[in-house]
């Protein structure tokens, strides 16, 4: 188990080092330079040979992929050339509401794809299978952006007045601020410290945050404002959980031990929930690790259309204003946890089903 | 017995000259004004020195006359901060997101992606906002803005989309609050390139385009056709004669003439932003397409660029096509318009033509309005004849508000003053287009951190609540000599800064200098570019 | 994007391909999967849909009452830009003219532009998979049967293109290439080429496991023959299946380029680029926001419920 996790671990380093590289490169051969890009039509060429000069950009590809390589091994991201901050600290602040949002996404995703996976597979070919089929393919099929404009209307401005009211952007309610758990508690870090970004990390997932500190306020607030992004986004994982359920389950179903159960006399549920179903969940284990990693950097249209400061919205800015500091940081960040979200799937998957194991 | 009091009538003589000398030069220490200047005026930049003769007196020593001097240095980046601050963090850094200032709003958090919030500032030196809490959020679509304004989660937005107008305007319980910031959108040539090196062709073209069709269908209403590049708006604008009226069988002749009977196959170039001046570009930039083929013959396909990569090419003169590009005022003045645009240096319309810039040359030096006009008649005039590009429309803008809210108002030059606005509770929110990029307004150019910083810093004077008028703000007023060379500005007594501390003529040397001198300690800002410093007063002290 | 799970659930698909299934006769296991296939609700729901598509992309000039980019400012009266749907069935004043899906930005009928859209869509959901498929198959396939050092490395440079969350590397090679529709496809075809190298990969593994098992079974047919028409039609079953599945996969991932402003470029009516410009007058015209986001939808939901309805009629496994 150790040596495949080793090894598994030593393979991805060429990986990552091939995706930093693509990624630098990439990056500077997108047309134009972050001077005009940051400047517009106020730029002027004497204005931008300085700007070059002053972050380093003047200086041959290899030159500047060293230094940067440099930095990295340091653990040092750099700094924005738009924001001229540490590209740690926006990490820190743009992670936490990705993570909040891909969990929250995941877990509604979950309860109904499995629910409607487990209904269709029980009506197996009628038209209750039909149609619980066409809603999951919905998800799939709809553009999240349409669903996201069409979500925010309904909710914001039809049902406004109602209790059902539900905010169309934003974190939280303007005015209001979540305080960090640190100050709450009084635990103090020295300034610019790893423990104070580690803190900074913790209390940015407002949620969390507003749970351990029993500030009922924010957290209900700040889960007002996640409704209507989350089920947005977990239109998409619901569909494939809901399909995978259903295969996965019609092809339990059919397998000798739970017609042996069936012949013992047991009842329905009974060899529903637990014979079939614990074993026609696996994959579905596997598909819910491998949707996390997807929702990490793919929420940018979502992110987008309900104002939200994640990752992705961050890291298509980027793109657009040629930050390369930011575009190369966040997609190592990015590809890191999904590689180790992807060695932790796999090495549960093994775990659950014993007959697939690890040589 | 006369002599002791000859001495003693000495000591009192003198004794009392000390007191009167001591009374008179004032308290404390005596006060000794720093300054920042230029070696001579070779560099090529329009300030020779910023000077504080007096505590509260400051002058500025120009190379060449500037009368357009008071309305640049209202501009939100030469606002003011402390010295002793800009000292501390070194110009850069923590500046960024914790500016001190003179504003009726000081910063209490910026939530990073999300929101800033604002205290009112209890010292200010003028009206105090009669709420405390100022809150600014952003959202980068039109409809989105709306949505929060119609839900009531913001108090007032900016650019709502056109198409929404009229339902605004229908609605009891939203403000409309038309925006007249002066901006013109131009269908651009580049004449390095065939056949638009060709006046003729040119001219046709300038004739052929409906360009009252464009601003019927496509701009939001209170927009106009352009009769000339500049605004009426502006003092010396609209001066000359009017653009060519619509002329098609006119244009398509001068066009066989040139030698193209049958139009030509070209590119027409834009980038999908939405601006003041172009609020739907790929519309827009289809109409062009259809006008051209159907009026000129001519065929040019649509090419959509990515906004950097756009701006570089075509500010660089190196677009084979047509273009679509505008500008919107930064100061009310002419110069800021016309010298930008052909001025000498500007390769963006291809060669420039000397017949234009020596007259806004001589133009750009004479301060007297009524003096200068002729000389923008013939510019104008020269403008029309030659054809670099053909101004299209002035576009309208808008901005929306609840009703509720007293005084709700947009400037056309600045942001809000929300301090003058009363939303009748305790908290204002505004809401605009994208979140600010730093408030250390100095290096900034995105009309976001503009209007943020400008609640928090002021400079020496500022826009007027309608008009580009300038009106004191920590200056009481800047007095130029007659040939504008020479201002003197006078700094306005008691205004105390966030910090508790007093401003005085120093703060004022500090804030410039770190900007206008490329060698001040202070010089870091965020890009290093110092944008606006560099571009309105033509270049910076010490630049490498 | 979907690529990610697709892949998985496919490759685990061809894994469980053995032996017998890969020696099956493909006629015959085609001829019983159609028959399947038909007997499927889904499948056929999604035949209709797909079918519906085709038929609008192909008849398009014929269906359209006008032409996609005709401006009609100063052609029509009474039609001012973003005008609602006006049908004289349904009461629409016979004076104005009938627009039934009503009319867009640049006063140009929004039905026709619809329907034209979809030859737009079609023909980029079956260029991108096409592509997609034929280079992922190819180097799955080099990848699978010399294996060693050439497998370990066009393996690592799938999983450095799986790396990057696929939207956002779409993105940026558009960013490089510059926007328009054919760099749009190819951005599209590389990134989600790695699912079909990695299923083909699997498949050929397996067969090359049966190849000593199928030559001592075997008496007196080459190898050769066996490997040609049977093992290697059989193990392309998942790919058409991953390919069915993939056309709507590409036909919603142009759809988001195509709304950031990356893909097609005006005047061609692309269903996500109709939606991207419009998306501003959603309260003030939601018609033009509506149609188009509903086209996307029930296209890519037909290849979908199509695809589905594929696998469940050739998977072995669900059928015996």
């Amino acid at each position: 188990m150790l040596g495949y996790i080793s090894r598994r671990l030593l393979m991805s380093i060429p990986v990552l080092i091939g995706i930093l590289l693509v990624t630098f490169v990439l990056a500077r051969l997108i047309p134009g330079d972050p001077c005009k890009a940051m400047l517009g039509e106020k730029a002027s060429p004497a204005v931008c040979e300085r700007f070059k000069r002053i972050h380093g950009l003047d200086q041959p590809i290899y030159v500047q992929f060293v230094v940067y390589a440099g930095q990295i091994v340091q653990g040092d991201f750099g700094k924005s050339i738009r924001f001229s901050r540490p590209v740690s600290k926006i990490l820190i602040e743009r992670l936490p509401l990705t993570i909040e949002l891909a969990l929250g996404g995941l877990i509604v995703a979950l309860i109904v794809g499995v629910g409607l996976g487990v209904i269709s597979a029980m009506r197996h070919n009628t038209g209750v299978d039909v149609i619980t089929m066409i809603a999951a393919n919905i998800g799939i099929s709809m553009p999240v952006f349409w669903l996201g404009l069409m979500l925010a209307y309904a909710f914001a401005l039809l049902l406004k007045g109602t209790p059902f009211w539900l905010p169309p952007s934003g974190r939280l309610t303007a005015g209001l601020v979540s305080t960090p758990f640190f100050e709450v508690w009084g635990w103090i870090a020295a300034k610019d410290s790893a423990r104070e970004a580690f803190y900074n990390f913790i209390a940015n997932h407002f949620i969390f945050n507003a749970l351990i500190t029993g500030d009922w306020k924010i957290f209900n607030d700040a889960i007002r404002h996640m409704i209507l992004p989350v089920i947005t986004l977990s239109t998409i994982p619901m569909a494939i959980i809901a399909r995978m359920t259903r295969s996965s389950l019609l092809e339990v179903m059919g397998r000798d031990y739970v017609r042996t159960a069936r012949a013992k006399g047991a009842g329905e549920p009974r060899v529903m929930t637990r014979h079939a179903l614990r074993n026609a969940l696996l994959p579905v284990v596997t598909i819910v690790g491998l949707q996390m990693g997807g929702l990490l950097g793919g929420a940018v249209l979502t992110e987008t259309v309900f104002g939200l400061a994640g990752v992705g919205r961050m890291l298509f800015e980027a793109i657009t204003a040629r930050d390369y500091p930011i575009i190369q940081a966040f997609t190592v960040v990015i590809a890191v946890f999904y590689m180790l979200i992807n060695l932790v799937v796999d090495l549960s998957y093994g775990y659950l089903d014993p007959r697939i194991r690890i040589e | 017995m006369s002599r002791i009091k000859l001495i003693g009538s000495a000591a009192a003589v003198v004794s009392s000259v000390f007191l009167a000398g001591l009374f008179l030069a004032g308290p404390a220490a005596a006060f000794t004004g720093k300054s920042v200047s230029a070696a001579n005026c070779d560099y090529g930049g329009k300030i020779k020195s910023i000077e504080a003769t007096a505590e509260f007196n400051v002058r500025f020593t120009l190379c060449a006359p500037d009368p357009a001097f008071t309305a640049k240095a209202a501009f939100t980046p030469f606002g003011i901060q402390p010295e002793e601050h800009l000292a501390a963090t070194g110009g850069g850094g923590d500046i960024l997101e914790n500016p001190i200032g003179t504003g009726p709003w000081k910063l209490q958090k910026w939530s990073r992606g999300d929101s800033i919030i604002f205290k009112r500032f209890d010292d200010y030196w003028g009206k105090k906002p009669v709420y405390e809490t100022l809150v600014i959020r952003w959202s980068d679509s039109g409809a989105g803005r709306l949505i929060e304004l119609r839900s009531g989660t913001v108090d007032q937005i900016t650019n709502p989309s056109p198409d929404d107008y009229e339902s605004i305007q229908n609605d009891a319980s939203l403000k409309f609050i038309p925006v007249s910031n002066p901006n013109i959108l131009y269908l651009a040539m580049t004449n390095t390139f065939k056949p638009f090196d060709n006046v003729r062709v040119r001219q046709a073209i300038a004739m052929g385009i409906d360009r009252q069709r464009i601003v019927d269908n496509f701009f939001p209403s209170g927009s106009e056709v352009a009769s000339h590049f500049t605004p009426c708006s502006i003092d010396n604008g609209c001066e000359g004669k009017t653009w060519y009226d619509f002329d098609p069988e006119l244009a398509r002749a001068i066009l066989h003439d040139a030698g193209y009977p049958n139009g030509f196959k070209t590119k027409i170039f834009f980038r999908d932003v939405f601006r003041g001046y172009l609020p739907e570009p790929s519309i827009v930039a289809v109409e062009f397409q259809t006008q051209l083929k159907d009026n000129l013959g001519i065929e040019a396909e649509v090419v959509v660029m990515e906004s950097g990569q756009f701006i570089d090419e075509s500010t660089n003169g190196r677009l084979d096509g047509f273009y679509l590009l505008g500008w919107g005022a930064d100061y009310p003045h002419v110069t800021n318009f016309l010298d930008f645009h052909f001025g000498e240096k500007n390769p963006q319309f291809g060669k420039t033509h000397p017949a234009i810039y020596e007259i806004l040359k001589e133009a750009s030096t004479i301060s007297d309005k009524a003096v200068a006009r002729p000389l923008y008649v013939k510019a104008n005039n020269t403008i029309r004849d030659l054809v670099p590009m053909v101004p299209i429309a002035h576009g309208a803008s808008a901005s929306a508000a609840l009703a509720g809210v007293k005084n709700a108002h947009f400037r056309p030059f600045g942001a809000p003053l929300f301090h003058l606005a009363d939303p009748g509770k305790d908290t204002f929110v505004f809401m605009q287009n994208a979140e600010p990029i730093s408030m250390y307004c100095a290096d900034e150019t995105d009309g976001e951190s503009l209007s943020v910083c400008q609640q928090v810093v002021e400079p020496l004077l500022g826009y007027a609540i309608d008009s580009g008028t300038t009106e004191p703000r920590v200056a009481t007023g800047c007095t130029g000599n007659s040939d504008a060379t020479v201002f003197n500005c006078t700094i306005r007594k008691g205004v105390k800064f966030h910090d508790g501390s007093s401003l005085d003529a120093n703060d004022v040397i500090a804030s410039w200098a770190a900007g206008i001198d490329a060698k001040n300690p202070n010089h870091k800002g965020n890009t290093g570019a110092f944008e606006y410093y560099t571009y309105l007063w033509d270049n910076l002290i010490n630049a490498e | 994007m979907i690529g990610t799970s697709l892949k998985r659930s496919a490759e685990a698909f061809a894994e469980l391909q053995d032996e017998e299934t890969l020696l099956r006769s493909p006629t015959t296991l085609w001829k019983t999967a159609l028959g399947r296939l038909f007997r499927r609700k889904t499948g056929i729901v999604g035949m209709i849909l797909v079918g519906f598509m085709l038929f609008l992309a192909i008849a398009a000039p014929l269906i359209a009452p006008h032409d996609p980019l005709n401006v009609l400012i100063g052609k029509e009266d009474g039609v001012r830009k973003r005008s609602a749907p006006c049908i004289h069935m349904f009461g629409c004043d016979t004076a104005k003219p009938q627009h039934i899906l009503g009319v867009d930005g640049n006063v140009r009928d929004l039905l026709s532009r619809i329907i034209y859209g979809a030859r737009v869509s079609l023909s980029i959901g079956f260029t991108t998979v096409a592509f997609a498929v034929t280079f992922g198959v190819i180097l799955g396939a080099i990848a699978g049967y010399w294996g060693g050092w050439i497998d370990n490395i066009i393996m690592r440079v799938m999983d450095v293109i799986l790396g990057f969350p696929s939207l956002l590397l779409a993105i940026a090679i558009v960013a490089v290439l510059g926007p328009g529709i054919r760099n749009a496809l190819l951005a599209i075809a590389i990134v989600t080429l790695p699912a079909y190298a990695r299923v083909m990969r699997a498949s050929v593994l397996t067969i090359k496991e049966l190849d000593y098992i199928a030559a001592s079974k075997v008496v007196g047919s080459s190898k050769l023959r066996i490997l040609l028409l049977r093992v290697l039609p059989n193990a392309l079953t998942p790919i058409v299946v991953l390919s069915t599945l993939g056309i709507a996969g590409a036909i919603l991932d142009a759809a988001g380029l195509s709304f950031l402003g990356l893909g097609a470029q005006p005047p061609t009516p692309e269903w996500g680029s109709m939606l991207g410009s419009e998306r501003n007058q959603v309260f003030s015209a939601p018609h033009l926001v509506f149609f188009p986001g509903f086209a996307i939808m029930i296209t890519v939901l037909g290849f979908n419920l199509l695809g589905d309805g594929m696998r469940d009629a050739l998977d072995p496994r669900l059928n015996d």
